[in-house]
């Protein structure tokens, strides 16, 4: 199989095979302490094992042609996170999720795959919004709090930007939220390129505006659950049309 | 004992949390219910960080070789950081293994792989932390047994209390009969202790320090080292793989997830090297040399890939260039290699036209820097430490490095040899100044645009166990003037000079070549606030001179004082094939700068062929 698989990269690319596979896939467990790079290095490690047939990049140092939807940040777990995986020739997407979730660590495992069009812009740049669950003690009162302040005031925090730390409106950043329990709270932020929201920063806008234990900020789990990208109609949808059964 | 389970928000203020967590491809998880038969536990400590314990292949191969065995699952720990150790005491969280967070002092075995000297308060540090008695003699039925293997170990003795066992020579060996002991004895060593380690040292190349008892002179240099009972060895001969070729080597080994020191395959080709630097502690200690076949190497190389998913792959020896087959494992490696996107990384080779052809082969786009360590910087001195390369040689090879588009090298010297002369310091300078000039001569179409020389120097540490144990370590002041001097002469825009802090060679040297007494002051130091000593942000010579003082102890006495040609060595009773006799030759040919053939060209009967095996076979 390995070997059926595995594609000699001299052979060249011929670019009427290239295929992208866009790949869904979820982390919890230890991998959820992994840095972006780190992942990425994963991944990379985790295919080469497959032996999926994937392309390089050229250049000076050749990596495996991989490219994440929206880094995870250190300590986040995830349901739905993308990445697109630069084949040299088509592939059954089933098989080579099945091939690759046999070679990667426990706690990464790819969900379901589809084939997606290499002209399309990069994931990056299509990634709108992000959904997480945030599971902390108190977390729904302090979220109430924040959500009972006056509409014009804004949810300033400090985030550091190049070096510097600056004052940030986080307010404008978040589109939804509701809760669940009083330890578990749901937020649709915006993600992606333009304008971001990470989950952390929103943890410590309830923590100064919304009197959040700090200890129980850092103690919250967080989890990505959805990320969503623009359907063209105003509205959002999955990367990946999800089948029924896979 | 239950899992340790380390709160979130302690993982998220840590620097780097992927190091305490585990997980990785190719980590062994064991399953422990009844019919599963594993019955020991056993856990791999590295006294230093994830990503430089990581990167160690005694880790990877001995992990591989224990957790063959059904009765024995081996699980690794490694030295938290101060960020994570400080929030781990102040939460009472006790050093765990990655595998299954199981509490250290849960394990049948704690077994240290010891590199360096440096990392020793390290380990008093990881057994603090794991709940385990520091001292051997304060350890009861229900402890770990705390082992130790590793370079480091032919000289134990400053660590000697705080080991139940130390195994000399290769774990490989040692381990899986000492562990069939254990599986044998099992109710022994938790009963009586002393006893399980008593039956223990019929095992060659079991060391219990506490057997052993050493009576010093009034001087303090050591009057005699004795078995305490009757039937145990006088001397504790090194254990050594004969046929490396018939060892296991692991063809799966752990994948870590988050980046380490040397992020790569290891294929391992010798051990022991042929060429008897005097200096060099490794060099003797494991001889006789004992090649793997390239056919072999190059099948592993490939398993391991497959396995692994890495596309770097190093070569690993003591000297590469005289590995007998290099030509055949390179183009078989190169071959193989290439079309799966993996690149070979290679070691400093003694610089030829092979080497650098061969270097252009496996960096196809990039060349990487070249590497020299002609040790010392005149020919009188380099004989004396039988470092055998020339003047010519190095002008040579850095003529062909010029044509090939080098830029330069890195020139590795060492400060403070035995019989050094400000003559021999300022040589460095000059062979400097020799390839400035050669680079200069050339026409400005076969050079590089730029010339950058890297000069770097560091103290030598007299070792244990090589011909210049006798010798003395330069004084400080030796030290700083010779350094002075070069900085004054190597002032050149293409060239830059670097050189290492003294003070943490001087502790090396102390330690390296320290006896029992040095115990309490290891302890002392630690309770001080040492560790980490290898890091220069947390190294402070000034603990450890309080600390030595408090004992009363010079570290002169240590560092620059040279030994008498019949002292009684704290390590005397250690055997490591190489014969004392032999290294006092040494060291008397040294002084007048007389060199000795390698093992190659002629056998000098050091001793190590009483192994029977390697390089010694068929003279
Ligand atoms: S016995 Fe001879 S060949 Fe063997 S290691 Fe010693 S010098 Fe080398």
């Amino acid at each position: 199989m390995a070997d059926e698989l595995s594609v000699l990269a001299d052979k060249g690319r011929e670019p009427e095979k290239i295929t992208i596979i866009r790949m869904c896939f979820a982390r919890s467990g230890p991998p959820i302490w992994l840095a972006h790079l780190d992942l990425m290095r994963t991944f990379e490690r985790s295919i080469r094992r497959a032996a999926l047939p994937i392309a390089y990049t050229r250049g000076f140092n050749p990596r495996p042609q991989l490219s994440f939807a929206l880094p995870l940040g250190v300590g986040l777990a995830t349901e739905d996170d993308y990445v697109d995986l630069t084949m040299l020739e088509p592939i059954d997407p089933r098989s080579a999720v099945d091939r690759l979730n046999l070679f990667l660590p426990p706690g990464l495992k790819v969900l379901t795959a589809g084939v997606v069009s290499a002209k399309d812009p990069s994931l990056m740049s299509l990634i709108q919004a992000a959904e997480y669950l945030l599971e902390g003690h108190g977390i729904s009162t302090a979220a109430k709090r924040i959500a009972g302040l006056p509409q014009d005031r804004p949810w300033l925090v400090e985030k550091k930007q190049k070096g510097n730390m600056v004052t940030v409106d986080i307010r404008p950043l978040l589109m939804d939220m509701h809760d669940e329990s009083p330890d578990r709270l749901f937020i649709q932020v915006k993600a992606g390129s333009k304008s971001n929201l990470r989950p952390k920063l929103f943890l410590e806008a309830l923590v100064r505006l919304g009197d959040f234990d700090p200890l129980a900020a850092a103690d919250t789990e967080i989890t990505r659950t959805k990320l969503l990208i623009a359907d063209g109609f105003g509205g959002l949808k999955s990367p990946l049309p999800r089948p029924s059964a896979f | 004992m239950a899992a340790v389970n380390v709160p979130r928000y302690v993982l998220q203020s840590v620097v780097k949390p992927a190091r305490y967590v585990g997980g990785e491809w190719g980590s062994v998880h064991k399953d422990l219910s009844a019919d599963n038969q594993v019955r020991t536990r056993f856990a791999f400590c590295f006294p230093d960080t994830y990503e430089v314990g990581m990167s160690n292949l005694a880790l990877q191969i001995l992990y591989d070789l224990l957790n063959k065995r059904q009765d024995t699952w081996c699980e690794r720990c490694f030295m938290p950081w101060t960020d994570m150790a400080e929030q781990m005491r102040r939460l009472g969280l006790p050093l765990y293994s990655l595998e299954s967070y199981t509490p250290l002092r849960a394990f049948d075995f704690v077994g240290f792989t010891l590199q360096y000297e440096l990392a020793y308060t390290n380990v008093l540090s990881m057994l603090d932390l794991g709940g385990i008695p520091l001292l051997s003699a304060d350890r009861k039925g229900d402890d770990p047994l705390v082992i130790a293997g590793g370079p480091v170990t032919y000289n134990i003795e400053p660590m000697a209390d705080f080991f139940d066992l130390v195994i000399i020579g290769e774990g490989e060996e040692v381990l899986p009969e000492l562990l069939d002991l254990y599986d044998a004895n099992r109710s022994l060593a938790s009963r009586n202790r002393r006893e399980f380690l008593r039956l223990a040292t019929r095992i060659e190349g079991v060391y219990v320090p506490a057997f052993y008892h050493v009576s010093y002179h009034p001087d303090g240099t050591v009057a005699a080292i004795q078995p305490s009972e009757p039937g145990l060895p006088a001397r504790i001969r090194k254990r050594i793989i004969r046929d490396l070729d018939r060892v296991d080597f692991p063809l799966a080994g752990i994948v870590p997830s988050t980046e380490i020191i040397h992020d790569r395959i290891f294929l391992e080709l010798f051990r022991g090297c042929p060429r008897g630097c005097r200096f060099c502690q490794a060099g003797m200690i494991y001889r006789p040399v004992r090649e793997k076949s390239a056919d072999l190497l190059i099948d592993q190389a490939l398993a391991i890939e497959r396995s692994t998913g890495y596309d770097e792959l190093g070569l690993l020896s003591l000297s590469t260039s005289d590995y007998s087959e290099l030509a055949k494992l390179t183009d078989g490696l190169l071959c193989n290699l290439a079309p799966r996107q993996i690149s070979l990384s290679l070691p400093s080779l003694r610089l030829d036209s092979f080497s650098l052809e061969l270097m252009e082969k496996a960096s196809k786009t990039r060349k990487s820097g070249l590497t020299f360590a002609p040790e010392a910087g005149t020919q009188r001195l380099r004989d004396v430490i039988n470092k055998n390369i020339t003047e010519d040689d190095l002008l040579a090879a850095m003529r062909l490095a010029f044509l090939g588009g080098w830029k330069g090298a890195k020139l590795y010297f060492m400060l403070g040899l035995p019989t050094e002369t400000m003559d021999d310091v300022e040589g460095i300078a000059d062979l400097t100044r020799k390839i400035e000039a050669l680079y200069n001569e050339l026409p400005k179409s076969q050079r590089p645009r730029r010339l950058e020389m890297t000069v770097s120097t560091a103290l030598f540490v007299p070792k244990p166990f090589t011909p210049f144990q006798w010798a003395a370590q330069a004084t400080p002041q030796q030290l700083d003037e010779r350094v002075r001097r070069l900085r004054t002469l190597l002032r050149s825009r293409s060239v830059k000079y670097q050189w290492h802090d003294t003070d943490t060679s001087r502790l090396e040297a102390i330690l390296a070549r320290g006896d029992r007494r040095l115990g309490p002051v290891i302890l002392d130091a630690w309770r001080r606030g040492a560790q980490f000593d290898a890091w220069q942000e947390h190294f402070q010579m000034r603990i450890w001179l309080d600390a030595l003082q408090a004992a009363g102890l010079d570290p002169d006495f240590y560092t620059v004082r040279e030994r008498s040609e019949d002292e009684v060595f704290p390590w005397s009773h250690i055997d490591i094939g190489v014969s004392r006799p032999y290294l006092l030759s040494e060291y008397r040919r040294a002084q007048l700068a007389q060199t000795t053939p390698q093992c190659r060209d002629a056998c000098s009967f050091c001793g190590a062929e009483s192994f029977e095996g390697g390089i010694c076979i068929g003279r």
